[in-house]
């Protein structure tokens, strides 16, 4: 158990240090509370007040340092920059403002729901001047576009399958759940090695989820709107998939490309991957790495029509604005990165 | 357990209610309370840390903390533990294959000592999705029955999607919270 009487420590602690001093303050606080409810003194907590008080201090002083750094790394970067790379500063910044998210969070169950919604302001606002600090310092290249001229061969059409390696049934095989929860089967391709997997969801049927998993240098093609996607275990795989009503999970995926459209897409521990995406929200990756991205580009018969009916037909250009949840957003993630045009396929027809 | 609840006294002024909205990424935390509160849900970021939101509720304020449920940040989720009055504990129930995943991330979370005076709904979201499990089953699969006697809990199948099951679920929670905590004052 926490030792309840040790005195509040001094105000200024270490990044490194805010942790155990939270915690000791917590449990401070709680002891301040419990005598003053047992003496009765209070309808009007001041030790609370103190509390509160001394974390907006703490806030504050934080926030501007925060504010000055940036100034700072703005002033300087037309003179020394570049020959001084910007980074390692921003970076820092970029700590502090997730230290200073970090006690907001831990410190919120003290703090009255407006201060917590305005400390919580206050940090998108320094994330998004840190986001403008970054993009006027660091010029980003990605956009540019010297090389205007395409790639020779960018039409990417791919024949129809030979009828025999064809598999248009989903596996037989049950999904491995768990011990417990065998018995529950959702549709999909699973465990198949070298094959062209083709799936057509018919559009007067209700769609519902499907999953693929445990495939080898398979290619997949699914035509139609589906609700939601699941896919799992991907080895040098093919993926071409028509608009996703709803969400789609990726984990466990190398070597891949991925072509889909959807409103949300979380990508999980992907390594050296292709994504053409079309999304309604920010594509999120975790714990991945030399993933690239680039815009949605398949065509079937009546794909304008699925667009439409799941809400997709118009390109909101956020396969480009991806976010890596291990990654400080200061600073472009190592992590991923956009595909250069010369390095795209242009369209992918399947058919 | 006694100092929480002195706690909790004298901070509410007015009939607050805090609660927790946690389950894996993608079960559709975000969606539920963006509806509840009559917000558009049409275009939803995955959660990076976790948002809050105050929704006037009968005559009560919720106070509701929409925590990110990625691998990353489950580690975080103590962090808003303190105070909980009510634990809402989402379901992606077409996502069969992490099924496992949440039944030990909410078993691990109902550990917690300082979870246990708070009433769990249990949501088994996404119903609306051809192939779900029925809350009977998610409660099967989750093991719910294997729960501390002590514990108020409840499962309702919902959809954010239509909204149905939502106030449901929410009648529940808010009626049960008021029944431990403002009842007796
Ligand atoms: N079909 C369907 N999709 C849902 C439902 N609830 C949420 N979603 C979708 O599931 C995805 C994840 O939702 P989100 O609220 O971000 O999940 P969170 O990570 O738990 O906050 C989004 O694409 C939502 O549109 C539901 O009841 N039905
Ligand atoms: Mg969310």
């Amino acid at each position: 158990m926490e030792d309840s009487h040790l005195a509040p420590p001094d105000s200024t602690p270490s990044a490194a240090g805010s942790d155990a001093t939270l915690q000791r303050k917590h449990a401070a606080m709680l002891e301040r509370l419990s005598n003053l409810h047992q003496s009765r003194v209070a309808q009007k907590p001041n030790s609370e007040t103190d509390s509160i008080q001394s974390f907006l201090n703490r806030f504050t002083e934080s926030k501007l340092s925060i504010e000055s750094q940036l100034s700072r790394i703005s002033q300087t970067s037309s003179s020394s920059y570049p020959s001084n790379s910007p980074k390692p500063e921003l970076e820092n910044v970029a700590v502090s403002i997730s230290t200073l998210e970090k006690l907001v969070a831990e410190s919120s169950y003290l703090l009255p729901s407006y201060e917590v919604r305005t400390c919580l302001k206050t940090i998108s606002d320094l994330k998004q001047s840190l986001d403008d600090v970054t993009s006027r310092v660091i010029p980003k290249k990605k956009f540019s576009f010297k090389n205007k001229k395409k790639a020779a061969s960018a039409i990417y059409s791919i024949p129809p399958p030979p009828q025999s390696d064809v598999v248009n049934e989903e596996s037989d095989e049950l999904p491995k759940l768990g011990s417990e929860n065998v018995g529950f089967v959702s549709p999909g391709f699973r465990a198949k090695e070298n094959e062209v997997l083709v799936k057509e969801f018919n559009r007067d049927f209700e769609i519902g989820e499907f999953t693929l998993s445990d495939l080898k240098g398979c290619e997949v093609r699914l035509k139609g709107c589906l609700r939601a996607f699941f896919v799992n275990k991907l080895k040098d795989c093919k993926v071409f998939v028509g608009p996703v009503f709803g969400s789609v999970l990726i984990e466990e995926v190398e070597g891949c490309v991925f072509v889909l459209a959807s409103h949300q897409i979380r990508i999980h521990n992907a390594k050296k991957c292709d994504f053409y995406l079309r999304v309604r929200s920010r594509p999120i990756i975790e714990d991945s790495n030399g993933v690239r991205f680039g815009p949605y580009c398949l065509r079937y018969d009546g794909i304008e029509k699925d667009l439409e009916e799941a809400n997709l037909s118009e390109e909101t250009g956020n396969w480009a604005n991806v976010d890596d949840f291990r990654w400080l957003r200061a600073v472009q993630s190592p992590n991923w990165s956009v595909l250069p045009e010369n390095d795209r396929v242009e369209m992918v027809h399947i058919s | 357990m006694g100092l929480l609840s002195i706690i909790r006294k004298i901070k509410r002024k007015e009939k607050e209610m805090r609660i927790l909205m946690v389950g894996l990424d993608n079960s559709g935390k975000t969606t539920i309370v963006l509806k509840i509160n009559g917000e558009d849900t049409s275009v939803i970021s995955p959660t990076l840390g976790f948002n809050i939101k105050t929704i006037a509720y009968q005559k009560y304020a919720l106070n509701i903390w929409d925590v990110g449920g990625q691998k990353t940040i489950r580690s975080y989720w103590r962090n808003y533990f303190e105070q909980t009055d009510g634990l809402v504990w989402v379901v992606d129930s077409s996502d069969l294959r992490r099924l496992d995943d949440c039944k030990y991330e909410l078993h691990n979370l109902l550990k917690e000592e300082r979870l246990s005076g708070a009433s769990l709904l249990i949501f088994a979201n996404k119903q609306d999705i051809q192939g779900s499990l029925s809350p009977d089953e998610i409660a099967k699969v989750l093991n719910l029955e294997a729960m501390d006697k002590s514990r108020h809990w409840r499962i309702v199948g919902c959809s954010a999607y239509t909204g149905e099951g939502l106030l449901e679920g929410f009648d529940w929670l808010v009626q049960d919270i008021a029944s431990r905590i403002y009842m007796l004052d």
